[in-house]
């Protein structure tokens, strides 16, 4: 019994290991350099050493043993506590008082019409349609593709000279405004399917005897819509919501394709902004408190929507 | 045995009648004291016959001095066929044969280059032993004792000849430090005004002109003013019949990350620069104030440089705000606009009958002048009685820097100097697709101080007129006695950087000109405290030649 009560920690350690090395480890040290100015220096020595064999004897080349150069290196860190001082930075920075305006734009503008979209055309699949099966696998190709990738392509399209949409006479990508707007609308294009796919499903869970009720006691459509369906379905939603606005504060790999962040700043999240500051400027302390600053709002955010969901639905 | 010495015999017997003592795939080592290298399609299979000892004395028939050892490179992602890697593809070959080397070209995009080149020397990896580098990287890279000082392989003897002195001092102090060598010879960075000879000096255009504006049509425009006013012009007409749609004055490139700034950096030099024979606190400076490293982005030159691109954006296409520097040059190479101020590329892919329709037409010249420049000592105005044209070294000048982590150290610079001996630069650098732009005195024509004959660039399919407006525009810029000083200081990335971004935010008239860079002052500001302002004034002044 106790061996067995051994072993089982055993096969939980290479869970336990990975959590530690991929998750603890880079939180913590994340919050060490937000508090830390670490600077590293390494010192360079250059040997020269023997070549062995595979019997680690030496290679000889013209009776003499055959060397190679090797390069030794020594680490020197140096850290000194800075306290706060990253956090202020933080918030007095008009930077990131952009990239969050421009976030915030943006979550607005994509997630609620993705939530919609994927509400309607989940009340459409729902129904018997023709060739039903093959539009919901057509509907659903976007998710699958690379966000990187997609946004390079939405840049072809939005091509202002001889591009597909050109024809519109938009400034798709030369104008702040419309920057944002392009970026919002590959994003929905990508997402709508997968809120989509997960209301479909929930719709489907919903059990004839219900639609049928509500017909014998005279409900509308709209009633049915309003009464039955969307109350049934509000916990899914949340679900959806709550996933997408994780996501989308993430947002970063369309708009550094599609628009590298511009025109100016008009579509540089949070995230890309984290992001040059950390591994392009290699400020990483303000990084680290940047990325905890972002850390800290999707907490809350996930924190209130689950309350609100316990509130509603024990 | 008797047959296959006979045989050997023979070989040799032959070899030497035709003057060949060992032929390689890659390589002929010659009889006569001579190597020819033998370059592939890209460049029109060139044979480059060399004196043997120009290869070093480390190299030669039957030696192969690094066999057995592989060094990697980083450049900019262009692929095979592209600017500043593309070379390295073709001569990786014929380092190969002759070293026994191998290569490993680690290509990365533009956007992540400096990020990964960081990485690796900050973690001290040593994944990469050289890196094609843009000299404004260098204030990043040698302080801190990244970079592998060449100055003892360079005297060696043993690796490829080449040497600084055919490099005008604005370009050589762009591969050195502190009087010490880092940089191997490859690329040389400036911008340029292209313009379309046949238009400015077509007769209708020209009384069209002098009746609008009151002047005659100069060609090319002497000040940035008139070449408003040409753009102006000639913007929305259909002054071009390779198509019927309206062509445009002048087209930049803005999008932001995409080096646009470059523009808004030659432009300005002239509104900002005050001439003097030597650097002072008010003379030949742009970026800072020598004294206490207040950034003097925001002075009322640039400011008013910066109205200006703005009000020159307006002759071009509207799209441009998100263009990079590949489509503004099609469009031009399309004959779609007059005017593109940019890098040599330009010119030699004007003769690129795949990508251009304006071989030919395709004259170049120094950049114009402002009429008038801010006076840092006087704070005022000062109207200029004729132009004064600012030289300069815009742009990344790429080349190859070894990492100071490099097990390989001489494998690599072979590698690198392989590309920098004079004539493989020198065809380099008529070739377009390439990246690899002039500025060595051999890439000049002997009527302009340089070595270079008219005939050799006809030969690499070159209209005559083209090239020489295209050379001596270049021989002029970089020996203009007043030149825009290059900032290569800790933190330069960063500093253009924000730069970068509230020059698109103007160009895209989300803020002012004037807002734009008031942001930009103060963000470099935070950039300096961080980094230490005493630091970053002493590099600052190393890097100007500033002294108290």
């Amino acid at each position: 019994m106790r061996w067995t009560g051994r072993i089982r920690f055993l096969f939980l350690a290479p869970a336990v290991l990975w959590v530690l090395a991929f998750t603890i480890f880079p939180l913590g040290y994340s919050l060490y350099l937000a508090f830390f100015k670490v600077e590293q220096k390494v010192e360079i020595k250059r040997v020269q050493q023997p070549v062995l064999d595979e019997q680690g004897r030496p290679v000889l080349e013209d009776g003499q043993p055959k060397m190679r150069n090797v390069v030794l290196r020594e680490n020197v860190t140096t850290a000194t506590f800075i306290g706060l001082d990253n956090f202020r930075r933080l918030l007095a920075d008009p930077q990131v008082r952009d990239a969050v305006r421009v976030t915030l734009v943006f979550l607005l503008l994509a997630v609620p019409s993705e939530l919609l979209l994927g509400f309607l055309l989940a009340l459409l699949f729902n129904r018997q349609i023709m060739g039903r099966g093959v539009l919901r696998a057509v509907m659903i190709l976007p998710i699958f593709a690379t966000p990187l990738a997609v946004g390079y392509v939405f840049f072809t399209i939005f091509y202002e000279v001889g591009g597909p949409l050109a024809w519109t006479g938009i400034p798709w990508l030369s104008n702040p405004t419309w920057a944002l707007v392009s970026v919002a609308l590959v994003d929905i294009w990508q997402w709508t399917p997968f809120c989509f796919l997960v209301i479909l499903a929930a719709l489907q869970g919903v059990p004839d005897d219900l639609y049928e009720a509500a017909r014998i006691d005279g409900a509308s459509n709209w009633d049915l819509l309003t009464k039955v369906l969307v109350p049934l379905l509000t916990p899914t939603f949340v679900i959806v919501l709550l996933i997408r606005l994780a996501e989308a504060l993430k947002l970063f790999d369309i708009p550094f394709a599609m628009t590298g962040g511009g025109p100016g700043t008009a579509t540089q999240p949070y995230s890309m902004l984290a992001f040059r500051t950390g591994l392009r400027f290699f400020d990483l302390g303000y990084a680290s408190a940047m990325a905890y600053g972002l850390l800290a709002v999707v907490m809350v955010v996930i924190t209130v929507f689950f309350r609100r969901m316990r509130e509603s639905y024990g | 045995m008797r047959t296959r010495t006979m045989l050997l015999l023979g070989s040799a017997a032959l070899a030497l009648l035709a003057g060949t003592v060992r032929a390689g795939q890659y390589v002929d080592w010659n009889a006569d004291g001579t190597a020819t290298l033998k370059l592939g399609p890209e460049y029109d299979n060139a044979r480059i016959t060399v004196p043997q000892s120009m290869l070093g004395s480390a190299f030669g028939p039957g030696k192969q001095p690094f066999k057995g050892v592989t060094i990697s490179v980083t450049v900019n992602g262009a692929g095979p066929k592209g600017g500043i890697s593309g070379p390295l593809y073709s001569f990786r070959p014929i380092w190969e044969e002759i070293s026994g080397g191998k290569v490993n070209i680690v290509e990365l995009p533009f956007a992540e280059h400096y990020t990964k080149m960081m990485l690796d020397l900050r973690n001290g990896t040593g994944q990469y032993d050289a890196f094609m580098v843009g000299a404004f990287w260098y204030g990043d890279i040698v302080p801190a004792g990244y970079g592998y000082q060449i100055d003892e392989l360079m005297k060696s003897g043993k690796y490829p000849q080449w040497s600084y002195d055919v490099m005008p001092p604005s370009l050589k102090t762009l591969h050195q430090w502190e009087g010490k060598s880092y940089g191997v010879l490859n690329d040389a960075d400036g911008q340029v005004l292209y313009y379309r000879k046949s238009a400015l000096e077509n007769p209708e255009h020209r009384a069209a002109f002098k009746a609008q504006f009151g002047y005659d049509l100069p060609s090319p425009p002497a000040t940035w003013q008139q070449l408003l006013d040409v753009s102006k012009y000639f913007n929305g007409k259909n002054w071009d019949k390779n198509d019927a749609d309206p062509d445009s004055g002048t087209v930049l490139h803005l999008k932001v990350g995409e080096q646009g700034h470059y523009h808004f950096q030659s432009l300005s030099a002239s509104f900002v620069i005050n001439p003097g024979d030597k650097v002072t606190r008010t003379q030949n400076v742009y970026w800072f104030d020598p004294a206490d490293m207040k950034p003097l982005i925001n002075s009322p030159g640039h400011v008013k440089a910066l109205e200006f691109l703005q009000e020159l954006h307006k002759t071009g296409p509207a799209a441009q705000v998100g263009w990079s520097l590949g489509e503004a040059w099609d469009y031009f190479l399309r004959g779609k606009a007059v005017f593109v101020f940019s890098w040599g590329d330009v010119g030699a892919l004007c003769q690129d009958k795949a990508r251009s329709k304006i071989q030919g037409d395709c004259a170049a010249a120094m950049l114009p002048s402002s009429d008038e420049y801010w006076d840092f000592a006087k704070q005022s105005w000062v109207k200029l009685g004729k132009p004064r044209q600012v030289g300069n070294t815009t742009g990344g000048s790429w080349h190859g820097v070894i990492s100071n982590y490099s097990a390989n150290p001489e494998a690599t610079y072979s590698f690198l100097s392989l590309m920098a001996i004079p004539p493989v630069s020198k065809l380099m650098a008529m070739y377009g697709w390439d990246g690899v732009d002039p500025g060595f005195s051999y890439q000049f024509l002997k009527e302009d101080g340089g070595t270079a004959s008219l005939d050799e660039y006809v030969k690499a399919g070159w209209d005559p007129n083209d090239a020489k407006t295209y050379t001596r525009a270049y021989k002029d810029l970089f020996y203009a006695p007043t030149t825009l000083t290059y900032l290569r200081i800790p933190g330069t990335f960063e500093y253009w950087d924000i730069l970068d971004k509230n020059l698109s935010a103007a160009m895209s008239g989300a803020k002012s000109a004037k807002q734009a860079l008031d942001d930009t002052a103060a963000a470099w500001q935070g950039v300096t405290n961080r980094i230490g302002r005493d630091k970053q004034l002493a590099d600052y002044r190393a890097a100007i030649g500033y002294k108290e």
